[in-house]
């Protein structure tokens, strides 16, 4: 089943997302609930997570949403256990969520209609980093400084890669992203990139400047002791053709379509466990706005 | 130190070009005198100067010494090693005494010498980005080399393709570079696998990359220069197109005008694929030549409404101007990845009226086998290569339509079952033969069919990943537990659409068939056998066991009164990038891991040349002193 009208937000971003990275309609699937939707709250959360994807999720509980999860399920006054999975977390709606192996997902972007989301529980943004000891001032994808430089670390399919071929270097930068996979072919087989390792390209000099999403990278940033700068997108970016670029997004706890009964009581617990959160994300070094 | 030579037929490749020349010379001049050259040669059983074997591209060797009687005495005669691993496509071709054998990337080439068999005359050995690796589909396969013979002022030239886009011009003697021009840019997902051709003094290159949304093209060079004469786009504009002010008149229900755009939803066609990476055949008669453009992009068709014109399309082009006779679409609006840009091959047959006619025949991916008539593009035929294939009910002749069932169609999010063919096709990029006597054409086909979930998974802050969830598996007929039984060999007879026999085989059959007027069909398998039928009742004649798996098409020359068959070994390319990368995730590779997991227990990795003839006679054999140390 394919829905094509989406909240407005949603279309903005993603569409213009979709139609600079060959894609042209921006679709999304719905798949509905397997099961019947819930009156009662469960016995246990059962929280959907990554055993491997730092510095979100990892099956020895050190990634930040790991702490999220125990703390909401906390101020729901509710036991909870992770359900792992070795598949990436771009995996953990469609495959353990949907198919009713978990109950919540910890950090979508808000408004995937794939499931009901929460209402936010932070905003954050897409952050360029680059040395500190540079003299470079990089605020925004025209910031003169970016014209000198040639090799970005960035990941495909995302914000950044619109914008590498919106200013002319995605076809100059492309064997160097290349390599970051070690040259792998992403036909059918996503690939992530490690990060940490992304991060250390721009502190050891191999890559001029980062792209990335703040969340993701920001305790790497944190350890290199200020020696990387890195500094918020800003909202949005206008393309030549005029269409806008998200560079900030909002992250929410997913339930199943129908989980009316759980996603009331996820609101109140997010609620309740607010200062946690923020004392969570503040260590991790993520710019809040 | 002195090298023992033959010293009878050393006639080189520039002196038999000169002496052609010299013939034809007086009868022509210009820009036709290479062509002719180019034809005259490929008329001598001694040569096989193009991958087709000759322009017709139908792979019937006249040569009766290796006959239905005598094949089981067939050993081999000399071998070569190319040093390279991965899928070997292709064959090697000859011209006088020197063989010209190609790998895949790094695409080196060597030269070698028939009267001293294996001994490298020169090799070329280019330095390509890595990056070029990471943008092919499919294992890093090259389709081989085309010949040129020159002409007063220049000479005799190989050309090739090479990986990271460029195509490359050779001395035939020295092996130096003559020319080299970039057809395609990695930087935005193009490679080149394809076999240059030439024609006249043109050669062609085609383009590949539709899974990266490149929008697909041919390109025709001068051979004296490496000056791009002409490029025609299969989307777009009329004018990009190059469509001639007659295109489709014999046909105007396949469509003319302005459709390369209104087939499109907005600017989809900018990036729509239609890449063509496969072979070609020309007719001099008719200075037409022709070729298929590829599947549309991005694969999931939910993006792409519309008929997406001119992907899926067998093009007939004017050899001089590239300019459009006729272009007819097998499958718009392709939901399977079926990409059309299979062998084209020519034969003149009475039609079932009694009309003598020049025709085309395409044994195309999606499980139909269609001729055409090469003037005017006229449908003639349009039958299953398979009776198993389920996502058409048959080709509607007047409409030239496909009347699809919708339970085989795919959309985004949905798991589509048992969809025959697989994406692979029932036939891929395999070149197949013609027996003109016979009126028969030798199938190599793929028994595959699939499962098929097309996804796009969107991810945090505006991430995203598109993909599909693929199955692949033996057709209905094989042996779905025992995952052997993929692969089928036809002996079809296109106007009446019948088959004339078909036998079933372990593995798909990748790299196509060769036939010659020794009653015989020769082909090689992926888990590395080289194969001899008898072409009336398909009846297994002989096989040998070759040191990998083969995935290239069987060549066959006469030399110093003997005949050779030949054929690359080395398994790779789709069907075997399982082996080539060591995946094991079964929807890997497209499906292809899954499908072929049996292989391993077959075949490994290798590359290299096996040649072949009756009772092993060799030069070697002829002259043991042949080659040694003089005192």
């Amino acid at each position: 089943m394919f829905i094509k009208n989406k909240k407005q937000s949603d279309v903005v971003t993603r569409k213009s997302l979709l139609s600079k990275c060959s894609l042209w309609v921006a679709l999304t699937f719905t798949v509905l609930s397997p099961v019947q939707a819930k009156d009662d709250l469960p016995d246990v959360l059962r929280v959907c997570a990554a055993g491997n994807e730092m510095p979100y999720s990892n099956s020895k509980q050190q990634g930040f949403e790991n702490d999220i999860a125990k703390a909401v399920a906390n101020s729901m006054s509710l036991p909870m256990e992770f359900v792992w999975t070795e598949k990436n977390a771009i995996f953990l709606v469609t495959e353990q969520l949907m198919k009713n192996k978990c109950d919540v997902v910890i950090g979508v972007d808000s408004g995937d209609s794939r499931v009901l989301t929460s209402k936010p529980y932070y905003k954050s943004a897409y952050v360029f980093i680059y040395k500190a000891d540079k003299g470079l001032h990089v605020k925004n994808w025209n910031s003169p400084d970016i014209k000198n430089m040639h090799k970005f670390a960035m990941v495909a399919g995302s914000p950044s890669e619109v914008m590498l071929r919106e200013v002319g270097k995605f076809s100059e930068n492309f064997n160097y992203q290349k390599s970051l996979s070690g040259y792998k072919s992403p036909r059918n087989k996503y690939i992530r990139l490690d990060p940490k390792m992304l991060v250390d390209e721009v502190l050891y000099g191999k890559a001029d400047m980062a792209h990335l999403w703040a969340p993701e990278v920001a305790r790497y940033v944190k350890a290199t002791n200020g020696k990387l700068k890195m500094v918020a997108a800003p909202e949005f970016e206008t393309l030549s053709d005029g269409q806008k670029v998200a560079g900030h997004y909002e992250q929410s706890v997913a339930v199943r379509l129908g989980d009316k009964t759980l996603l009331d009581a996820v609101n109140k617990g997010l609620q309740k466990a607010a200062p946690q959160i923020q004392k969570i994300l503040n260590k991790e070094g993520i710019p809040l706005l | 130190m002195k090298i023992r030579t033959r010293e009878k037929s050393r006639l080189t490749v520039a002196t038999l070009a000169a002496l052609l020349g010299s013939v034809v010379g007086l009868l022509a001049s210009g820009s036709v005198f290479a062509n002719k050259s180019l034809v005259e040669l490929q008329k001598s059983e001694a040569n096989w100067v193009m991958q087709g074997k000759n322009y017709s591209a139908n792979h019937f060797s006249t040569s009766t010494q290796i006959n239905k009687n005598n094949v089981k005495t067939l050993e081999p005669a000399w071998t070569f090693s190319t040093g390279v691993l991965s899928g070997h496509e292709g064959a090697p071709l000859v011209v006088g005494d020197m063989m010209f054998i190609h790998s895949p990337y790094p695409n080196n080439t060597f030269a070698v010498s028939l009267n001293e068999p294996g001994k490298i005359v020169w090799e070329h050995k280019p330095k390509q980005d890595s990056a070029a690796r990471a943008v092919a589909c499919c294992d890093v396969v090259n389709r081989g080399l085309a010949y040129w013979p020159g002409d007063k002022n220049t000479p005799a030239m190989i050309v090739k393709s090479q990986l990271d886009g460029n195509v490359v011009a050779l001395n035939a003697e020295t092996g130096k570079v003559y020319w080299e021009v970039e057809t395609g840019d990695i930087s935005v997902g193009q490679t080149q696998t394809a076999a240059p051709f030439v024609m006249n003094d043109l050669v062609v290159q085609g383009s590949s990359g539709a899974e990266l949304g490149v929008r697909g093209y041919l390109t025709a060079f001068d051979m004296h220069t490496g000056e791009m004469v002409w490029r025609w786009y299969a989307t777009g504009p009329d004018s990009e197109m190059g469509l001639d002010k007659s295109f489709n008149d014999a046909n105007p229900h396949y469509g003319q005008k302005g459709l390369g755009i209104k087939t499109w939803e907005g600017d989809a066609w900018k990036i729509g694929g239609g890449t063509n990476w496969g072979w070609y055949a020309y007719d001099p008669d008719l200075n037409m030549f022709y070729y298929g453009s590829g599947n549309p992009a991005p694969w999931n068709e939910t993006m792409r409404p519309g008929d997406n014109k001119w992907t899926m399309t067998i093009w007939g082009r004017d050899a001089d101007t590239g300019l459009a006779k006729f272009g007819y679409q097998k499958t718009p609006h392709d939901e399977w990845d079926y990409a059309g840009v299979n062998v084209m091959m020519l034969s003149e047959q009475k039609d079932k009226n009694g009309k003598m006619r020049k025709l085309l025949t395409h044994p195309d991916r999606n499980g139909i086998v269609y001729t055409l008539d090469r003037e005017t593009g006229d449908l003639v035929s349009a039958n299953k290569m398979d009776e198993t294939a389920n996502w058409v009910k048959k080709v509607d002749l007047k409409t030239g339509l496909p009347i699809r069932d919708p339970e085989f169609s795919t959309s985004m999010g949905n798991r589509s079952h048992d969809v025959c063919p697989s994406a692979m096709g029932f036939h891929n990029q395999g070149m197949d033969s013609y027996d003109p006597n016979k009126q028969l054409f030798f199938l190599g086909i793929n028994h595959l069919c699939m499962d098929w979930e097309p996804y796009m998974l969107p991810y945090r802050a505006g991430q995203f990943f598109v993909g599909a969830n693929v199955w692949t598996y033996p057709g209905p007929k094989g042996d779905r537990q025992k995952g052997i039984g993929s692969g089928q060999v036809k002996a079809y007879n296109a106007i009446t659409g019948k088959f004339a026999w078909e036998k079933m085989e372990k593995f798909a059959i990748w790299g196509g068939t060769t036939a010659t007027a020794g009653d015989l069909v020769f082909y090689g398998t992926l888990d590395g056998f080289i194969k001899a039928r008898d072409s009336d009742t398909g009846e297994l004649l002989w096989k040998f066991k070759l040191p990998s798996g083969a995935v290239g098409h069987p060549m066959t020359y006469t030399h110093d009164g003997v005949q050779y068959l030949a054929i690359n070994y080395g398994v790779g390319g789709w069907p075997a990038v399982g082996l080539v990368f060591d995946l094991s995730d079964p929807s890997a590779g497209l499906g292809a891991v899954g499908a072929f997991k049996e292989l391993a227990h077959y075949t490994q990795m290798g590359g290299g040349l096996m040649v072949f003839s009756l009772d092993g006679i060799s030069p070697y054999t002829k002259d043991v002193n042949l080659g040694e140390y003089e005192q």
